[in-house]
């Protein structure tokens, strides 16, 4: 994964007006998939906290007033005021449109993996920015779980090869890598 | 390019800000790629590339900077629309410390 040995080790670059493309080998695009996957299901309804509303939720509001338990999910979805009350009611209007853009962002990635079984993935701006999304999503997670708002990367870099967030680190410092590639490629074309 | 009068000008300052009354914040966090906050600030908000860069730089050195300026509601559609691409943002009144 870290192996960045290969001439597949390019990321993303541009092809052309509109187009964006990257080649993954089978494990890559499996690592890539399984981590979606996690946030698709993560983003699926919350069951804390929760009541069934139809009308509400087919207006868009959800009963979730209060922010997330889980630290992954309270990062994905965060609080729009400082303040508990004006958060709150923030939360209540708009927590379900955000997850499901979020969703839709994951779900556009998984489509183009799933459907890319020669590891080639190419999509158009409108799908890079759905990559962008979905890619900075897994690393937020990642990043809980890291704790990197806590530890240095020197820290994160020494890890001792039988800890299991060794390989965390090793998959969140390759999608940085990654998505960074594909920021280049979008950045290109924006002079 | 006309030059205004400084009179004027401040009168017009005056009325967009009591007009434009809120902000939206966003704030450092250290996850997000610097490049990746660039870019966010210019596709959602249409700001060149300087202009984002210099508020990404001011996140980043700061930890927060206001990148947008508004009503209520503009600054809550702005505060959705980044936490769709996950920079940290939050929204309160202009004259609140920040």
């Amino acid at each position: 994964m870290t192996d960045h040995d290969s001439d597949k080790q390019h990321g993303f670059h541009r092809h052309g007006d509109n187009a964006f493309v990257a080649e993954f080998s089978q494990s890559e695009r499996e690592v890539l998939i399984n981590l979606v996957e996690q946030i698709i299901e993560l983003l699926g309804e919350r069951t804390d906290n929760h009541v069934d509303d139809p009308l509400a939720a087919m207006v868009g509001i959800t009963t979730h007033d209060s922010p997330p338990e889980d630290d992954v999910l309270l990062r994905l979805l965060p609080n729009a005021y400082a303040d508990q009350v004006d958060a709150a009611e923030f939360r209540r209007y708009t927590e379900s449109t955000l997850r499901s853009k979020k969703y839709g962002h994951s779900m556009s990635m998984r489509i183009t993996l799933k459907s890319a079984e020669d590891g080639i993935i190419e999509f158009d701006h409108d799908g890079a920015n759905d990559w962008l999304g979905a890619m900075n999503d897994i690393r937020l997670a990642l990043g809980v779980r890291l704790k990197v708002e806590q530890t240095s990367h020197e820290e994160l870099e020494l890890l001792a090869p039988d800890d299991p967030m060794r390989g965390v680190y090793a998959v969140y410092s390759w999608l940085g890598w990654l998505q960074e590639s594909l920021i280049v490629a979008l950045m290109d074309e924006a002079i | 390019m006309v030059k205004l009068d400084e009179k004027v000008e401040e009168a017009i300052n005056e009325l967009f800000s009591t007009d434009k009354p809120w902000v939206t914040i966003v704030w450092d966090d250290p996850v997000n790629l610097m490049t990746y906050v660039t870019y966010v600030l210019m596709e959602l908000f249409g700001y060149t590339k300087e202009k984002a860069h210099e508020l990404m730089m001011k996140v980043h050195t700061e930890g927060k900077a206001v990148v947008s300026t508004g009503s209520r509601e503009e600054m809550e559609h702005d505060v959705a629309r980044l936490h769709e691409y996950g920079l940290w943002a939050t929204l309160q009144r202009g004259d609140q410390a920040l």
